[in-house]
């Protein structure tokens, strides 16, 4: 059902368009001129990220801040064992996809583990990523509040995560 | 955004010198590989998406589909300019409708357009939250993976999925409430 969904759409807009008058070759055209100036925009501080999300992740800092928060996490009901995905997610997708498939495949991909694991993923944004894209060509750099707004809220998800895969 | 950076940036050079200071400059190198080829992507999905939104709006079906969002819009941003109005509301759209390739170019362009005017840094900052919380209503990647690992049942994760971001996204809108004031 879904696979229909957007090239359905598409053709709405285009027949709406073509009723609308609008000349359909000149106006995608002049849309499509502007992704490259976005995309320059952006890279610098994709770069950025990318390279501290490497260091962070080479040089071990990752396992060990993840070694001291894991017994603050298990307090509030987030096993050990994911303890790493919930830190990495806010950073990289990839990363995160990665752990994800660990997962999968060490404790069994319909285990609680798991399923707990997917919800995570699934419900989390990669905050810093989506900070670092969208303010990328904006003058202000106040981006502290924000960010710190969406990680406590994404954080707060992953708590209930964890707690309903124990009931459903 | 500085002092994360800076402090990460300090202790894991100085702890890569003691421990494997050839990595160093690699894993520099191999993170900026992966911005330029995530930037490659990015460019083709933007350029579409960005064709196709520019004849939505050409055709006028852009301004009907902020229409339709306005009394929303209002209740979460307050009042709004315009054009941040036209591109906000498809940005929302496409975060509703799952659309990931879509919502950043408008995202982006929100936030530009926002910064035009005083008074805007509620708006800007619960637009970021919304998107950085944002409702997915499919998790379709998740589930393709599971799916290929052979799960009995790679959809029981929907709903406790859809329930955990629509979770983070009203914790986050009511953080905002209570902590960013809404006039300058």
């Amino acid at each position: 059902m879904s696979k229909y969904f957007i090239p359905v759409l598409f053709l709405i807009i285009f027949f709406y368009s073509l009723i609308k008058k609008v000349k359909p070759y000149d106006a995608f055209t002049q849309g499509a001129k502007s992704a490259i100036p976005f995309a320059v925009s952006v890279f610098p501080y994709l770069v950025s990220i990318f390279v501290i999300t490497e260091l962070f992740e080479v040089s071990g800092i990752s396992n060990a801040v993840s070694n001291f928060l894991s017994p603050f996490f298990r307090i509030l009901g987030i096993p050990k064992e994911l303890t790493k995905l919930v830190l990495i997610k806010p950073f990289s997708g990839n990363g995160a996809l990665a752990i994800l498939t660990e997962i999968y495949s060490t404790y069994g991909v319909d285990s609680y583990l798991a399923r707990c694991a997917s919800v995570i993923y699934g419900s989390s944004e990669t905050v810093f990523y989506i900070a670092a894209v969208y303010f990328a060509g904006a003058k202000t750099k106040k981006l502290a509040v924000p960010i710190i707004i969406s990680l406590v809220a994404s954080f707060f998800s992953c708590v209930f995560a964890c707690f309903i895969c124990l009931i459903m | 955004m500085n002092a994360i950076f800076g402090l990460v940036l300090i202790t894991s050079t100085a702890i890569l010198i003691f421990v494997n200071p050839d990595a160093a400059l690699a894993a520099m190198l191999s993170g900026g590989e992966k911005a330029l080829s995530l930037t490659l992507k990015m460019v083709v999905i933007y350029a579409v998406w960005l064709g196709v939104f520019e004849l939505l709006s050409r055709s006028g079906l852009s301004n009907k589909i902020a229409k339709g969002l306005k009394p929303m819009n209002k209740l979460l941003f307050g009042q709004l300019p315009d054009k941040a109005n036209d591109y906000m509301s498809l940005n929302i759209s496409a975060n509703i409708l799952g659309m990931s390739g879509a919502t950043t170019p408008m995202g982006i362009k929100s936030i530009q357009e926002l910064e035009k005017h005083p008074n805007t840094e509620y708006a800007i900052t619960m637009f970021f939250v919304l998107n950085a919380t944002s409702i997915q209503l499919i998790p379709s990647s998740v589930m393709a993976l599971r799916t290929s690992m052979n799960s009995s049942s790679p959809a029981d994760i929907i709903l406790p999925t859809v329930l955990a971001t629509l979770l983070s996204t009203v914790i986050g809108v009511i953080l905002v409430k209570l902590f960013v004031k809404k006039r300058g």
